[in-house]
């Protein structure tokens, strides 16, 4: 048992752990044994006008997207945790609906809908409309589940010292639920970061986030350069992995049970 | 003039009735125990006078003033809440100064004050641990300096004593009782503990159902219960059923399975009135059945159905008859046993007759 | 009691104020999700019944043409067909990779699951593009496996630009959520359940299927539907691995729409495959409903 698990495993990391092979890599085909360790591919990436061009616009998108996710997704969290009384499973089932459906085909929703309003050029706004409206369910779900663990007596105990409602969220809730804003936040940024299918198709000349570059890059050529993009990504990842459990615990992201 | 008055207070749950109709006073310096069994509405009654609940009916005032519409925060009501709901994001004393930061009160000043209170519940040398690091009864008082500190019009406590292990739970009983007093704030204390009721508070209120039962002095209560509820709720009784046979003054005479029975008597009872006879098995005696009856004293026969030791007492159960089975409790050298035919005997003005059928 | 007197004054103002301040917490969560998701979604409905024009991307005339055509050309059905082929074939794949794992985190002890969770949802962050270039670098026929394969005197395989490359990334992309969904389920299985069965006389095997598996059926049923549905939306694992070999839906209706530019066509077979994977979704839970009564 413990065998096959561990092959499993195996098999969920190789492409991971081969990308970043790749861009350490001194030759530019992956071989076995291995040519020699060289960070030539690092050089070539940031010299690349296009690639760090795009890295660039990919990373200002993910910060603008996450604070306007986290503003979003965590006032609506509150809501529908405290207020929301008999509309609690609609909107929890809304607020999560965006990662139901195909990005893709969000994506393709949203270029004809703005068509359809009259918005032509849409750009940056489109992009972060985008991004927002599939980042914003991953901050409500994490947030969510801080906030149905929280105790409401210390909110009540507060009141009772003499503090309005501002001042309570302020110094008492805020404080104490201030790790699953942080997980939400960051996820919500790597989401951005990674998001491909509806960058697909709004994106445009002069904003291109790095991932549909990426995707260019590769339909044409194989060089390693696009496994540093890679490294970069994956880096991230684990950084929100390993921030997410140390502050929620990982377990807030049980899909099936919990 | 009251500190604190519930006028008619009545609170719903959709459907379900938790408060029904409360009227109560207290005067200043009081500590009334609010007591009933879990579910009977004590708690939700002192969450509408913190302000957490909106009462369905009905007005509460602190002092003058209708706070009936008031947020929590206005009412300046000091709170001890049953899990003492200690911020654990912050020291000891930051918990406590907190009420004080939020009246705007300066710092050197707030400093002193919680440096002062710290002293006086027993809290020295504790001021920058954290909640999580404090024992239960630490924590406790936490909660009561960080309640008292904001010199509050009133307290609220709320089953304070509920999380602690017995032993701890009567020292801080007195010592809740001492501060109380030392401050002289009005108090209103909500237990399901009847002991903790009777030694702490001037007067209880009995509630239950929603509904108030008696509000009486600890000895009233435990001696003249009003109903059958609060006499079975409060210590233990022994209830007989019977009809009143002949009443004069504050006696009454009772026929009963045991026989004819004088005690005293409440006063809405009326001659051919249902009543029911509390007397608490400490009031009962054996006697022998063969030696003739003592002068002005009630006695039944029975035989002895079972015998309990308790360590301290033996517990009797004893049938007089017709299903009517009495608990006595004598001191562990009663030489009666199992199956002996005894006679139970008591002085009338131990027995209290209640209306039977009251809620 | 002055305080008390003053805040009885304001009160009733207050109260109302709290009331409708704090429903508008939601409002923009609300506002996003119905302007941009909501409307756009329903307005691919409308677009999917104007007509396709040369000149503009649609003409604004009602029509049923679009579908028609569709479900007139084989070529659609052919492709729907292929698509849902991918998504069983993918979900069932994942299913006995995935439940081992999902078991052995489940019942793994805290410190290790912890671990356990990072290296499951790690890839889940990595993003769908890095994952797949890397099983490129892996597949190709100058790629490491095929490297390997000639290394140990076998011939190298064609696992790249086909199906096979196509399930392989796939089922390596969605394993991690019929994990999560398996795990979260097997984790409220009372491991004492699994004790008494065996202090019964049931051995592993027999505890593992009389026991653990119905209990974790729930978990598997949302972790089927689940990837199925990823499944078969995705784009860019049949781009990139399919080469110009494997056509799915997805594929098919970016290309009508961003190279054709037929937009009435494209939302039109959107719309009709979202009907038909919905109906696919619809037959499988009647099935499973039916096969929970009879056991």
């Amino acid at each position: 048992m413990n065998l096959a698990v561990g092959l499993v495993y195996a098999f969920l990391l190789a492409p991971i752990v081969v990308v970043v092979l790749a861009a350490l890599n001194s030759g530019a085909y992956l071989r076995f044994p291995p040519e020699g360790l060289s960070i030539r591919w690092f050089v070539a990436f940031a010299h690349s006008r296009s690639f760090t061009r795009s890295l660039r616009f990919s990373l200002e998108l993910a910060t603008v997207v996450t604070v306007c996710a986290t503003v979003v997704g965590t006032m609506a969290s509150l809501w529908v945790v405290r207020f929301s009384g008999r509309f609690r499973n609609t909107l929890r089932i809304l607020m999560v609906a965006p990662l139901a459906v195909p990005g893709i085909l969000t994506g393709i929703a949203l270029l004809i809908f703005f068509y359809a309003v009259g918005w032509e050029k849409t750009g940056l706004a489109g992009l972060i409309v985008g991004h927002t409206l599939i980042c914003v369910p991953y901050v409500f779900l994490i947030t969510s589940a801080v906030l149905i663990r929280f105790d409401r007596t210390l909110e009540e105990a507060a009141r009772n010292l003499g503090a309005d409602a501002f001042k309570t969220f302020w110094r008492i809730t805020l404080p104490l639920i201030k790790g699953g804003l942080i997980s939400g936040a960051v996820f919500a940024f790597v989401t951005s970061y990674d998001e491909f299918n509806i960058s697909l198709l709004l994106s445009g000349v002069g904003t291109t986030p790095l991932p549909i570059e990426l995707f260019d890059y590769l339909r044409f050529s194989f060089d390693p350069t696009a496994a540093v993009a890679g490294t970069i990504s994956i880096g991230m990842a684990l950084v929100v992995v390993l921030i997410t459990q140390r502050l929620v615990g990982l377990e807030s992201l049980y899909l099936g049970g919990g | 003039m009251a500190q604190i008055t519930l006028d008619h207070l009545t609170k719903r749950f959709g459907d379900a009735v938790a408060v029904q109709d409360l009227t109560l006073e207290l005067g200043s310096g009081e500590l009334v125990a609010l007591l009933g069994p879990s579910g009977c509405g004590k708690t939700t009654t002192l969450r509408m006078v913190a302000g957490f609940e909106t009462p369905t009916e009905g007005r509460v005032r602190l002092g003058d003033a209708d706070v009936t519409d008031a947020p929590p925060e206005k009412r300046n009501c000091g709170m001890v809440f049953q899990n003492y709901a200690l911020f654990p994001h912050l020291t000891v004393e930051q918990n406590v100064a907190f009420g004080l930061e939020m009246r705007g009160i300066d710092r050197t000043e707030v400093r002193r004050r919680v440096g002062e209170i710290v002293e006086k519940v027993g809290l020295r040398g504790l001021s920058r641990r954290y909640p999580r690091q404090l024992s239960g009864g630490q924590q406790q008082r936490t909660a009561l300096a960080r309640a008292l500190i904001i010199n509050p019009s009133v307290l609220l406590l709320d089953e304070p004593l509920a999380n602690l292990d017995a032993k701890l739970r009567e020292e801080m009983r007195f010592y809740i009782r001492s501060l109380q007093r030392e401050f002289h704030i009005t108090t209103l204390y909500v237990t399901h503990d009847q002991a903790e009721a009777l030694v702490l508070a001037d007067r209880v209120a009995v509630l239950m159902n929603g509904v108030l039962q008696q509000y009486d002095p600890p000895e009233r209560v435990y001696q003249r219960p009003r109903s059958a509820a609060v006499a079975g709720f409060i210590g233990l009784t022994n209830l007989i059923p019977g009809r009143v046979r002949a009443r004069a003054g504050d006696r009454v005479v009772l026929d009963t399975a045991g026989g004819h029975v004088s005690s005293l008597g409440d006063a809405s009872l009326r001659e051919g009135a249902d009543a029911l006879l509390s007397i608490r098995p400490e009031h009962l005696e054996f006697r022998r059945p063969d030696v003739s009856p003592e002068d002005g004293r009630n006695r039944m026969r029975g035989t002895v159905r079972e015998r309990t030791f308790l360590g301290a007492l033996i517990d009797f159960r004893v049938d007089v008859g017709r299903d009517l089975v009495l608990r006595i409790q004598g001191n562990v050298s009663a030489p009666e046993r199992v199956g002996d035919i005894v006679a139970v005997s008591f002085d009338p003005a131990a027995g209290w007759a209640l209306p039977r059928g009251d809620g | 009691m002055a305080v008390a007197r003053a805040a009885a004054n304001g009160a009733a103002a207050d109260a109302s104020r709290r009331v409708v301040g704090r429903h508008l917490l939601v409002a923009p969560a609300l506002a996003v999700l119905v302007v941009f998701f909501v409307l756009p979604y329903l307005n691919l409905l409308v677009i999917s019944l104007m007509t396709p024009s040369h000149r503009a991307p649609y003409l604004r005339v009602l029509t049923l043409g679009n579908y028609t055509t569709l479900l007139r050309d084989p070529f659609t059905w052919q492709v729907i067909w292929h698509t849902l082929w991918i998504g069983g074939v993918t979900t069932a794949i994942s299913l006995v990779l995935a439940y081992p794992l999902a078991y052995h985190l489940a019942r793994a002890p805290r410190r290790l699951r912890g671990v356990l969770m990072v290296l499951v949802i790690s890839p889940l962050l990595v993003g769908v593009l890095i994952r797949t270039y890397g099983w490129m670098i892996l597949l190709q026929d100058t790629g490491l496996v095929n490297q390997f394969l000639r290394a140990v005197g076998l011939r190298g395989a064609p696992l790249m630009y086909n199906n096979t490359g196509v399930l392989i990334g796939l089922v390596h992309v969605f394993i991690p959520f019929m994990v999560l969904s398996i795990a979260g389920t097997i984790q409220h299985i009372d491991p004492e359940l699994e004790f008494a069965a065996r202090s019964l006389g049931a051995g592993a095997w027999r505890t593992f299927w009389r026991v653990v598996v119905p209990l974790s059926l729930p978990g598997v049923f949302a972790g089927t539907i689940l990837v199925f549905v990823l499944t078969v939306s995705s784009y860019v694992i049949p781009s990139l691995l399919g080469g110009f070999t494997v056509l799915t839906v997805p594929l098919l209706v970016v290309r009508t729409v961003t190279e054709l530019f037929n937009w009435p066509g494209g939302s039109a077979f959107a719309i009709l495959f979202f009907v038909i994977s919905l109906a696919v979704i619809w037959l499988y839970v009647r099935a499973m409903g039916r096969a929970a009564h009879l056991s």
